[in-house]
């Protein structure tokens, strides 16, 4: 028996681990799974399993790739090593006796020179042999798993099952694996992995499938006197005060998402709450996030009723009718990508609500949720910075955030009507 | 879990109902000369020498005060040797073989009441410095400074709170000796002239109120009230009680004397009655002796010098099927893990814990925010954590990493399982380095 020495604190929380708050995230889409199979047939498995499939093995690509470029690098032996030494002296010495100009630099430098190439040729030599003798198996060996890759941890099967929930039920399968290779790759590996990444691979995948295959992405239709492919936030998109959208679908339909066009997994308000219930009662997403963000719209889009006079359709179709329950619940509140005090996650939801809510009256899209993500998710250094960065509401920040609050209610109704 | 949780399961159900094994007679005791505040010492006693129960053997210097060293058993000096005090270093610390016949020494008489009676502060002050009392909740700081500030001091608080888990003997102690602890905080608030005196235990502590309040009635003309406080870690951390206790919110850095509050650990106060009652030094104390590696845990009263090995074999020693084990002097939260179990109890020893040593596996920071929503101090270990990463001294000081009070509530409830409080503390040290 050994005693060993660590430093304090000498207990860890059982129950907090990465792996069950992914894993609780992949079980509270699960409903959502369910329901898209449901919807739209064998069609909605296909683009998930496109989706997972797509992402999951890019990651693994990337990960065996930079891992044997990483044993390349390595010295296989103290022959190479040395080698390798020799070289780094010469470079070090020209670049000295070209920056310095110094008499003294130069004859080091040529000095160097004249036994360099005595030097390497033995050790070059040498070196052939050796892996002419025994070429070295470690090094060659091919890992088939790799420690970085995080399946085990359910990290990458939430992205994959998010980024294929946000998109429509016809888009062709090369592209959704397009989709989520890039996102994937440009979104998360590039910066470093898991914890590194500035963008939601999700949301990030889900943009560039619609800025680069726009016209490829069309939704079905279920109900006879639909709209043709159109969803409730596309309507409104040609006319913000269309109050028809609810004749084509009324509140129910919008709640329920039972024959509603759209996107796989935002149409069901209802599953994506009890998905929301679920990783609320887990506690693997903090509450703040998604309630202030479907509040700020809730609260922008009741003062637009108010001001220009529309029922209650309004704020609702708002809520129910596009990806803010989706994007609010399992999107923004992505950890990896938000702030890390709760006064920063308030504001970043704010922005999240404020982006959303201005994309979808004054943008040319009719949806502003994956959007909003992005662009907020650029925010979140400046929102952590040390200077203001605080776990407490001061009552000065707190006077300037009921500021801003204010000025984004008048600023979009101002804009309102004029647009209106 | 994505919360802020200061939630830390106790772990202290067994051992609050185990009774309180008494060790108070060791083959030998070994009395540390430094102290936690003290490097510098003097020793009076050589080898051979006889010494009698509270005699002085020496005085540590702690520069601003000196502290005398009492012997805690009879009979005689074995000269000097090295053993481990509770921070992990070698020590020197004077053996004594115990003759087993308990000799008080001369000065050691009961007070009477009425003596008591006509004490002033100065009085007191005066008798807790004789004595060396110092803070026995682990921070070691002497209490007679504490007791002779010139504030106006309006409340007591004695902290009962123990809120680190495994740790049972501050209750062990209340419920055997409740009236020491009525006694003590009654001399200290005649001592600075307070009007109340607050006992903060924890409300899940249902027995130790029981046994409070049935004592408190016999100290009825006192203003003594039972706080109850919630189960919350780091409840027992000074200022964290005291806002709890009395609502004075006392802010990190600014002393509770300020305010009005006097804050006394409860061991501490018991020891006040002791010293001024009896006229003893801490001789024996209560300590938790625990862990999953430990076979029998228990709650035992032992004298202060004895070894600590002669504990864990108290306790039947280690769990044979254990490869690695910690040895941790303190709670496991805030604890010293100790380099080897050749350690001594000295007069600030809480608890010897034996945990066997568990690896973690350490995954990148996904940025949940658990540990800035937990810190009760109100810091980012997070961002702090990225800032020593980066070696950044002006974002650790725009962080306030100096206030942390390392109560290692960040890396407890990582969800990636990365050492948090580790890397707070080098913040700390880095802006220490700076100036």
């Amino acid at each position: 028996m050994e005693i060993v020495t660590k430093s304090s604190p000498h207990l860890r929380r059982p129950q907090a681990r990465v792996t069950r708050m992914m894993r609780d995230v992949s079980i509270a889409l699960l409903p959502l799974v369910v329901f898209a199979i449901v919807q739209h047939g064998l069609t909605a498995l296909w683009i998930l399993l496109a989706a997972v499939f797509s992402m999951a093995v890019t990651e693994y690509i990337y990960y065996q790739v930079t891992d044997w470029l990483e044993r390349l690098k390595e010295a296989k032996s103290e022959t190479e090593k040395s080698i390798r030494d020799l070289k780094a002296e010469k470079k070090e010495l020209r670049a000295e006796a070209r920056q310095k100009k110094t008499e003294e630099a130069k004859e080091a430098y040529a000095s160097f020179l004249s036994d360099y190439k005595e030097k390497l040729a033995p050790l070059k030599k040498e070196l052939k042999e050796e892996n002419k003798k025994a070429p070295t198996d470690e090094n060659k060996s091919f890992r088939l798993w790799n420690r970085r890759f995080t399946l085990t941890n359910f990290s990458v099967v939430t992205s994959g099952v998010i980024y294929g929930l946000t998109l429509p039920d016809r888009i062709p399968l090369v592209v959704v694996m397009i989709g989520g290779a890039i996102g994937i790759l440009l979104a998360k590996l590039i910066f470093g992995g898991m914890g590194q990444n500035i963008f939601n691979p999700a949301a990030f995948a889900r943009v560039f499938v619609v800025l680069s295959f726009g016209t490829l992405l069309s939704y079905e239709t279920f109900v006879a006197d639909g709209a043709a492919g159109a969803t409730a936030m596309s309507i409104l998109n040609e006319n913000i005060f269309d109050s028809t959208v609810t004749e084509h679908y009324g509140i129910w339909t919008l709640f329920s998402g039972i024959g509603l066009p759209g996107s796989l997994g935002e149409t069901s308000a209802l599953l994506i709450l009890v998905g929301g219930l679920y990783l609320a009662l887990r506690r693997s997403f903090d509450l703040v996030v998604p309630l202030t963000y479907i509040g700020t719209v809730f609260l922008l889009s009741l003062s637009v009723m108010f001001a220009q006079g529309l029922d209650f359709w309004f704020p609702l179709v708002h809520l129910f009718g596009g990806g803010l329950l989706f994007g609010a619940i399992f999107m923004a509140t992505d950890p990896i990508t938000s702030p890390v005090t709760r006064p920063g996650r308030i504001y970043f939801a704010f922005g999240l609500g404020l982006v959303t809510f201005l994309i979808r009256i004054f943008g040319n899209l009719p949806e502003g949720v994956v959007f909003a993500i992005l662009i907020m998710n650029m925010f979140v250094p400046a929102l952590d910075y040390p200077k203001w960065a605080r776990n407490r509401f001061s009552v000065r920040a707190a006077v300037i955030f009921s500021m801003v609050v204010v000025a984004a209610i008048i600023i979009t109704n101002v804009g309102v009507h004029y647009v209106g | 879990m994505i919360t802020g949780s200061k939630r830390v399961s106790d772990y202290k159900q067994l051992m609050k109902e185990l009774p309180t094994l008494r060790h108070v007679d060791p083959e030998k005791v070994y009395i540390n000369l430094p102290g936690e505040r003290c490097p510098k010492y003097t020793v009076k006693v050589e080898k051979g020498d006889k010494v009698k129960l509270g005699e002085i053997i020496g005085e540590r210097d702690g520069g601003f005060f000196k502290q005398p060293i009492y012997s805690t058993v009879s009979g005689v000096v074995e000269g000097t040797t090295e053993k481990t005090d509770p921070t992990g270093e070698k020590i020197e610390c004077v053996v004594i073989k115990n003759d087993h016949q308990d000799t008080y020494h001369e000065s050691i008489t009961d007070r009477p009441d009425s003596v008591i009676a006509d004490f002033k502060k100065k009085d007191f002050v005066e008798i807790l410095r004789e004595k060396g009392l110092v803070g026995l909740g682990g921070a070691a700081f002497p209490s007679y400074i504490k007791l002779d500030t010139d504030k106006d001091i309006h409340t007591v608080v004695i902290n009962a709170v123990e809120c680190e888990p495994y740790l049972s003997s501050d209750y062990r102690l209340i419920k055997d000796q409740p009236e020491d602890i009525f006694k003590g905080l009654s001399y200290v608030m005649q001592a600075v002239e307070a009007e109340r005196g607050v006992i903060a235990v924890k409300k899940t502590k249902r027995e130790l109120i029981e046994v409070l309040e049935r004592e408190l009635a016999r100290f009825a003309d006192l203003d003594i009230r039972i706080a109850e406080l919630d189960d919350y870690y780091p409840q027992g951390w000074e200022n964290a009680t005291f806002e709890k206790a009395t609502g004075i919110k006392v802010d990190v850095g600014t002393l509770p004397m300020e305010k009005g509050i006097l804050g006394f650990n409860v061991s501490t106060c018991a020891a006040v009655y002791e010293a001024v009652k009896h006229n003893l030094p801490v001789i024996k104390r209560h300590l938790t002796v625990n862990g999953d590696a430990v076979k029998f845990p228990q709650n035992i009263r032992a004298r202060v010098g004895t070894s600590v090995k002669e504990l864990i074999e108290l306790c039947d020693g280690y769990r044979e099927d254990v490869d690695e084990v910690q040895v941790i002097i303190g709670g496991p939260m805030m604890g010293k893990s100790i380099p080897d179990d050749d350690a001594i109890v000295t007069q600030t020893t809480t608890s010897v814990l034996v945990f066997e040593s568990a690896e973690y596996v350490e995954e990148p920071c996904v940025r949940c925010a658990s540990c800035v929503y937990s810190c009760p101090v109100d810091i980012q270990p997070v961002s702090i954590m990225n800032a020593v990463k980066r070696n950044d001294e002006k974002s650790a000081q725009d962080l306030r990493a100096d206030r942390c009070i390392e109560c290692g509530l960040c890396a407890y409830v990582c969800t990636s399982k990365i050492h948090v409080t580790d890397y707070v503390r080098k913040g700390k040290a880095l802006l220490q380095n700076k100036l």
